[in-house]
């Protein structure tokens, strides 16, 4: 009897996976948010490897160690490395599609937004990574970090003392740790989450329903093997690609104050956030961006429609705008920094409201 | 390629007559761990670990090495505990496998303190050859360049003075090979054995690479069809 029930369940859940249908002819694109989480899946695992030899008091000489002693600890911290990267461009490239097919409006809100948090976690995330590797640019950024933080007054101040231990105390490195690796299964959720959302954002159109398997079983597998493909280029050939030279130097309290140089990922935010003076200015400007991130669906005025030309051109040139901000130099930056607001709030308004009209 | 094709041929040649003899790395300079599939070459990094121990340990640590990993160099773990046998480290005890490369009493030359070389070459950009160019920059400072007391001049080294003196020159080693331990020789054999110091994994990560590439790559093809051929007849 019992066991009966258990079969049935079995096929049920079975059955409910392989013929989750959906709308024939989804492009490559829609395949991204699994790419994303098999991507954070290898995280995961090989980060759970890489913490069981760290060590947050002698972080730099323990990454070392990982690298040069522990049995295929290279590979793990390759496949970590190499996922992070992989990670921030899947993830870009997902809301840049989802910008320009203009699938944040109506019942694409819910999705966006949680889409946009995942952006916010990971970047949290790859810095707080960035850091535990110990090298002298993550030792940096903390210290500047830690400082600014604890001269916050009020309760943000008690949040951050109570949080980093002072200025880069001895452990808080641990606890940095632990923050870690909870927003990566933070981040595992949010896909999770935010894929479900957006299919219940588009249900598929009634009588035009194709099976998942072999259907989108077939092109999810190809392309899971086009990212291994292109994950295992760069594992091999281009493990340390953007990766900034600071993080292979020891932290040495001789030498400081030199600008902190960043993994590629976190190149766009780290310029756009010097727009503003100042620690709280820096904060200011990514807050900022964040709050028209989640804002878009309501400063975009359109009915909703597929998007115009003008509209996708501006989301070709913000996506253009965003890659040079990664490399510009101060001027330079300051001006692709002052365009993504610019954008957001004056051009996609009035671009999309035109639309409308 | 070419080398590992024609390896038996040269090893045939070398019995014939009856010395062995060092790959040359000089005529033209290169690094067998350069390129994208490069691997290290562990002879000479072998001779450059004699040199790193006879001349530079004086001065600079390897922190991040310990006496087993040169095991990685095809070193027996007989040889390389006889190595490490002969280190006295700082409490008096001879290292063991297991040791740290023994770090050099606190230097001060000039200002400056000779750096930490486990990462040295991925510090420098195209660090190989940096490391090659530096040892081997040294000479009398050109005309009009006036050094600072206690640096020397060094032609790759920014700034063109550098604190460090010229310490290699012809056998200032012995190689147990046989090779002519000339000062280029040094320094090439040398920055190889930084090379792999710095990436003690490179040759098996190329290695891992090039097989995981070709096989994702045929993977990607075939389910690239597959895809196709089922979106044709399903969709
Ligand atoms: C007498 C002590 C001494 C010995 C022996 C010595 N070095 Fe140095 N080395 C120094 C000092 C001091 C510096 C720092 C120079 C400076 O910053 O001005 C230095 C710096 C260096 C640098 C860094 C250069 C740069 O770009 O910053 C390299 C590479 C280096 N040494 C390699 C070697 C190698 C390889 C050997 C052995 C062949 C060696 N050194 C032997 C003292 C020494």
């Amino acid at each position: 009897m019992q066991m009966e029930a258990k079969q049935a369940g079995l096929t049920c859940l079975c059955a409910g996976w392989t013929r989750k249908d959906r709308a024939p002819g989804a492009p490559w694109a829609a395949t991204l948010p699994v790419l994303l989480a098999a991507l954070v899946l290898v995280l995961l695992a090989s980060g759970a490897v890489l913490a069981v030899y760290y060590d947050p008091r002698h972080a730099f000489w323990s990454v070392q160690g990982i690298m040069r002693g522990v049995q295929g600890g290279w590979l793990m911290l390759g496949y970590h490395r190499v996922g992070a990267g992989l990670v921030f461009a899947l993830l870009g490239l997902h809301l840049f599609r989802t910008l320009l097919v203009r699938g944040y409006r109506g019942a694409g809100a819910m999705s966006w937004m949680l889409w946009v948090t995942l952006l916010a976690v990971l970047l949290l995330t790859g810095w707080l990574g960035f850091v535990l590797q110990g090298g002298a640019g993550g030792h940096w950024a903390l210290l500047n970090a830690t400082r600014a933080a604890v001269m916050m007054s009020g309760f943000p101040g008690t949040v951050a003392m109570w949080f980093f231990g002072g200025p880069a105390g001895g452990d808080t490195l641990a606890r940095l740790l632990v923050l870690h690796a909870v927003l990566a299964l933070g981040a595992a959720g949010l896909i999770c989450m935010a894929s479900r959302a957006a299919k219940r954002a588009k249900p598929v159109p009634n009588g035009q329903v194709v099976a998942f398997w072999p259907v989108y079983a077939s092109q999810y597998f190809a392309a899971l093997a086009g990212l291994a493909l292109v994950f295992s280029l760069l594992l091999g050939f281009a493990p340390h690609w953007g990766q900034g030279m600071q993080s292979v130097f020891a932290p040495t309290p001789l030498l400081v104050a030199v600008p902190v140089s960043y993994p590629w990922y976190l190149w766009p935010l780290a310029r756009l956030a010097g727009l503003l003076p100042g620690v709280g200015g820096q904060v200011l400007a990514v807050m900022v961006l964040f709050v028209l991130l989640y804002a878009l669906p309501w400063l975009d005025r359109s009915n909703g429609a597929p998007p115009r030309r003008l509209y996708k051109v501006l989301i070709w040139l913000l996506g253009l705008d965003i890659l040079v901000l990664g490399v510009a130099g101060p001027m330079l930056a300051a001006l692709c920094s002052a365009w993504v607001f610019f954008h957001f709030l004056v051009l996609t308004p009035l671009v999309t409201a035109m639309e409308a009209a | 390629m070419m080398r590992r094709f024609f390896a038996p041929l040269l090893a045939v040649g070398v019995l014939a007559s009856g010395a062995a003899r060092a790959e040359d790395t000089l005529s033209p300079l290169h690094f067998q761990s350069q390129g994208w599939s490069g691997t290290i070459d562990k002879a000479a990094a072998q001779r450059g670990f004699a040199v790193y121990e006879g001349v530079c340990a004086s001065c600079h640590s390897l922190h991040g090495l310990h006496y087993r990993d040169l095991e990685g160099l095809g070193l027996t773990p007989a040889q390389v505990a006889g190595i490490a046998a002969n280190v006295r480290l700082a409490n008096g005890q001879p290292a063991t496998l297991n040791s740290r490369f023994k770090t050099p009493g606190a230097i001060s030359m000039g200002g400056a303190t000779p750096p930490d070389l486990s990462n040295i070459v991925a510090q420098r950009p195209g660090g190989t050859r940096y490391v090659y160019d530096f040892l081997t920059g040294f000479g009398p400072p050109p005309a009009g360049v006036s050094l600072l007391p206690g640096h020397f001049y060094n032609a790759v080294f920014p700034g063109g003075q550098v604190s460090m003196p010229a310490v290699l020159r012809d056998n200032a080693v012995t190689y147990a090979d046989g090779a002519k331990a000339s000062t280029a020789q040094e320094a090439a054999d040398v920055a190889e054995f930084l090379t792999w110091a710095s990436d003690p994994n490179l040759s098996a990560r190329h290695a891992v690479g090039l097989r995981a590439v070709l096989f994702f790559a045929f993977l990607t093809i075939v389910a690239l069809l597959v895809k196709r051929r089922i979106w044709r007849e399903e969709g």
